[in-house]
């Protein structure tokens, strides 16, 4: 696309990469928002259905389409209420940091064949990293909000971060090992073919590793039952307590986009990312480089199958909130650092050693 | 979307003259982190401190992406900013009480520390400046590193932090094996860094411990709860 | 404040600094049942001391009394514990008829009991959803309100309203039932039956909910006698007493020819003809766990309370009976009741002088005594199990400030 708007349009070079780098951050910012926004949705939706009841059914037709818009709406109209002893600048800076991190950690994240902004030969460690900043913005808030339930929940946040890092980062390492690499586009790739090709079902060991990740990963975006930062019936809404309006619906944005940033990377580190349970592109003789609309074609199908499986991640995420009870702070550590993190490292060594028994697979 | 920054470097190296993309967001970077450097000493305030640090910090991060040494960017992220991170917790937890949280340093400190940073200032500087030239190697160098086909790995940085080096020091052109010795790799100032790291962390725990009265051990109210820590 | 104990030689070096905070808990937070509000002095996490404030809610609801006759404080009865608003219409309407010597029908009798059992299941209903809400599960409150719905619908038949009754009056009951009525009463009993199963899988068994629950806010049955605690409360520590049971002869008479075990461990099981789920090995008696399991278990109790009383009623012939005028005199003399309301023993203290008003109307509150334990409880625990054991003692502060 560069080599064409250069060549063919005669557009100057540093004109066609900001403009490449604007649509970028444009895509995934519409993302973000609109995957939010399709989430939010969802939630009440989902949540609606668990607990017997309808949720929205007036707002934008049938199924209250429109209510997530016409919630942003409503924040956006909301009196921006600030504590008057609140740290001011690191007030208003906590919302961004966090969904800025989220952001970020975007760039990294591939959606398809071909289909990233930055496409990182550290593409997992890039994320994750970036992931970590979230937290920041979350002990920034909880210290800036000069409220005692937004402090419990900031320092609850930052237990709960040195946690569950540990065991998250020791299931992550699992997949980079077996592909050998730290290129998300490349772990998805080898994942290519059937279903069992998928790292989930490559050795009894990773299919554990994943159910530890999912755990952490849950922990790691703050949902029920891990959800000890805002844990609404204790801190009455945590480290949010004195947010409103749009600083609020920020710090929300961030919450959906990290589940859908999370979910993705479950479906590549383990899912086959964009490859499909059947290989259907390849059986059909398809592929990325097999002319123009072909190839579109393949990428369209790849897009389909990842926004799928890292949408039933975050539909996962979702059940779990709604059926389970919250854990106590001491609790989600022992969860993470006696159980997960013990059991990540002996399946991380028994993933090692399978791959020394049967080197080319089983 | 075949896009992809790394491949952009290329076609940037090769614009002439003024103020390209990379020089922009080179310069951009290196402001935010030098004026947010500044923030942190003249800030008083602890998490204002580390906000400024983790931003200064962060910028840092932006300048190895920038750079295309995604490896060190994204551990600049993870160690630093995520122990920052650590450290606001632990600057909020130690100094919570009234004295501490704005600190108000005196004008002997503030000459000392001026004193020792400005003389580490000057020793770094010199460093820089009177490094080898990196200017001369980037015409093919750069573009060599930037655009060869081959995936650039981070394991000879990795075996170099091990302490064995496999790669040549490719600024002063010298190939390891021939002068007969082995280097000894990154190993010595990773282990200082590391323990220069203990060191900063054993002063803070010394700075902030409390001072409780020698008697009546009733009255130390709080110390039977600790069931969490 | 450094500078004076650095000065002080007394003093050696400890430890990390900690501090104590202040922390306000209500009036307004999600999840102090109301308008409590608590005072929690914390370390950390670690509450060390908390101090319930209460008053928030006070009507002057025993002073009313005094300036209105005994049948119209009725209503007022309702709006005390107004989860449980047919049970306090009982509780004063007995005390009345105790002070007057009344004796109601056998018909009515057997609907009293009919109805004050529904408002037990209703009330405890609430007190188990709220309390997955205290410990974040939000679903099984709408699993818990959409069954309660159901009783709600049958007593608007019943009566009208949904929430303030006023039906069991003095002297009887304010209308009898309609049509139709019972077998919608027992179809909404098959219907409720299996799902209790439900509850117990979603709270009762959840490794999650035992974890919050057990061992948590142990209450000890010296503890709770002392602090006069009643209900669940007190037989989840183990005390096996129950107002129905061992109450005065005019209440426990309303229980005649009843068949019903008071939910209480005993000698470690509990009253086990059914499948309940086993006690876990987190749990210790007196916790929240079994605060909560006694009244899941009361639930089903009240189940076959109905039954037989469906059976009972249906087999009366004869009328209602009528209740007393609104501006009937009540004899000279003092009363005091006490029945088994669903969160205790609600006792009513009435002075009568001969004339329509009572001269003194008391009202002794089973929830302020339960959460007169509040702070025994809470000695020590994490700010996560204040909600916890907040909720195990299912308070209702309109009870409580009255």
């Amino acid at each position: 696309m560069a080599e064409y708007l250069i060549q063919t349009m005669g557009l100057p070079g540093w004109l066609t990469w900001s403009l490449l780098a604007v649509l970028s951050a444009v895509l995934i910012l519409n993302l973000m928002a609109g995957g939010a926004l399709v989430f939010i949705w969802a939630e009440r939706k989902v949540s609606a259905r668990i607990q017997d009841r309808l949720g929205p059914t007036r707002t934008g037709g049938r199924f209250g389409w429109l209510q997530s818009l016409a919630d942003g709406i409503k924040l956006l109209a909301k009196e921006d209420l600030m504590p008057e002893r609140a740290d001011k600048m690191l007030f208003r800076v906590a919302p961004y940091v966090s969904f800025c991190a989220s952001f970020a950690a975007f760039i990294g994240l591939p959606f398809a064949f071909d289909m990233v902004a930055l496409r990182l030969n550290v593409g997992v460690f890039y994320v994750v990293a970036v992931l970590g900043l979230e937290v920041f913005g979350v002990i920034l808030a909880g210290y800036a909000s000069a409220s005692k339930w937004s402090l419990f929940g900031a320092m609850r946040e930052a237990a709960q971060v040195v946690s569950y890092e540990v065991p998250l980062g020791m299931c992550i390492v699992v997949p980079v090992m077996l592909a050998g690499t730290m290129d998300l586009v490349t772990i998805a790739e080898k994942q290519s073919g059937w279903f069992t090709n998928w790292y989930l079902f490559h050795d009894p060991f990773t299919f554990v590793v994943f159910w530890v990740y999912t755990t952490c990963a849950v922990a790691s975006v703050n949902r029920a039952p891990f959800d000890l930062a805002e844990a609404e019936s204790e801190l009455v809404a945590g480290f949010h307590t004195e947010y409103s309006g749009l600083r609020w619906s920020f710090f929300y944005m961030a919450e959906y986009s990290s589940m859908f940033l999370v979910s993705g990377l479950a479906a590549i580190l383990f899912l086959g990312g964009w490859n499909g349970p059947v290989p259907i592109a390849s059986l059909l003789g398809l592929s990325e480089g097999s002319g123009e609309s072909t190839g579109a074609f393949v990428r369209l199908l790849g897009l389909a199958n990842f926004l799928g499986k890292a949408t039933l991640g975050v539909l996962f995420m979702m059940w779990i909130r709604w059926t389970l009870p919250r854990l106590r702070i001491d609790q989600v550590m022992t969860t993470c650092l006696k159980y997960c993190t013990p059991i990540a490292a002996v399946m991380f060594a028994g993933a090692m050693t399978w791959l020394w028994v049967f080197p080319g697979g089983c | 979307m075949s896009s992809s920054v790394a491949s952009l470097l290329p076609v940037l190296a090769a614009a002439e003259g003024g103020l390209n993309w990379q020089g922009f967001l080179f310069l951009l970077f290196a402001v935010l982190a030098c004026s947010l450097a500044v923030a942190v000493v003249v800030a008083d305030n602890v998490v204002r401190m580390s906000f400024y640090l983790v931003l200064s910090l962060g910028s840092t991060a932006g300048l190895f992406f920038l750079a295309g040494a995604e490896f060190v960017g994204a551990m600049q992220l993870m160690i630093y900013v995520g122990g920052t991170l650590v450290l606001l917790v632990f600057g909020v937890m130690l100094t919570a009480q009234e004295p501490f949280v704005a600190i108000k340093t005196p004008v002997r400190d503030k000459l000392l520390a001026g004193l020792v940073g400005g003389a580490l200032l000057a020793v770094l500087l010199q460093a820089a400046v009177s490094g080898p030239a990196w200017s001369g190697s980037t015409a093919e160098g750069g573009n060599a590193v930037a655009s060869s086909s081959g995936q650039p790995s981070a394991t000879p940085l990795g075996m170099a932090l091990l302490g064995v080096r496999v790669d040549g020091d490719v600024a002063s052109g010298e190939q390891s094996p021939a002068d007969g010795q082995v280097r000894s790799g990154y190993l010595l100032p990773f282990e200082i860094v590391s323990v220069h790291l203990l060191v900063v962390l054993v002063g803070a725990a010394y700075l902030a411990r409390s001072k409780r009265r020698k008697s009546s051990g009733g009255q130390g109210g709080g110390a039977s709860t600790g069931g969490m820590r | 404040m450094s500078q004076v104990i650095d000065d002080d030689p007394r003093i050696i070096e400890f430890d990390v600094r900690t501090d104590e905070m202040l922390v306000n808990m209500g009036p307004q937070h999600p999840s102090t049942h109301g308008v409590l509000r608590l005072v929690l002095r914390t370390d950390g996490e670690v509450v060390s001391e908390v101090e319930p404030h209460i008053g928030y809610l006070h009507r002057c609801a025993e002073k009313i009394g005094e300036n209105i006759s005994a049948r119209q404080f009725i209503p007022y009865t309702d709006r005390m514990d107004y989860l449980a608003g047919m049970n306090m219409n009982l509780g004063w309407s007995l005390a009345v008829e105790k002070l007057m010597r009344l004796q109601v029908t056998e018909k009515a009798r057997h609907l009293r009991v009919l109805i004050a059992e529904l408002g037990r299941i209703a009330s405890h209903l609430v007190g188990m959803g709220a309390y997955g809400l205290d410990l974040g599960t939000f679903s099984p409150f709408l699993y818990a309100f959409r069954e309660r719905e159901k009783i709600l619908n049958l007593f608007e038949e019943a009566c009208g309203a949904r929430l303030t009754y006023s039906y069991i009056t003095v002297g009887g009951l304010t209308a009898d039932l309609p049509p139709g009525w019972l077998g919608r009463c027992e179809a909404f009993l098959n219907e409720f039956e299996p799902i209790i199963r439900e509850y117990h899988a979603l709270l009762t068994t959840n490794a999650i909910f035992v974890k919050r629950t057990g061992g948590i806010g142990v209450l000890s049955p010296e503890m709770a006698i002392n602090y006069g605690c009643s209900g669940p409360v007190l037989r989840g520590s183990g005390v096996d007493q129950d107002m129905r049971r061992d109450g005065e002869p005019i209440y426990t008479a309303m229980y005649d020819g009843y068949a019903f075990e008071v939910a209480v461990m005993k000698d470690g099981t509990y009253p086990r003809d059914r499948a309940y789920p086993a006690v876990p090995a987190d749990a210790v008696l007196g916790d929240c766990w079994h605060r909560f399991f006694v009244r899941m278990l009361e639930v089903v109790q009240s189940m076959e309370l109905i039954r037989q009383a469906i059976d009972r009623y249906s087999a009366c012939t004869g009328s209602l009976g009528e209740p007393v005028k609104i501006a009937e005199k009540i004899p000279a003399g003092d009363v005091y009741l006490e029945t088994e309301c669903p969160k205790g023993q609600m006792g009513f203290y009435l002075i009568g002088n001969g004339t329509p008003k009572p001269w003194r109307v008391r009202a002794r509150s089973s929830s302020f005594s339960n959460l007169s334990v509040l702070p025994e409880l809470c000695h020590g625990c994490l700010i996560a199990d204040v909600p916890a054991i907040v909720g195990s003692l299912d308070i209702v502060m309109g009870e409580i400030d009255r």
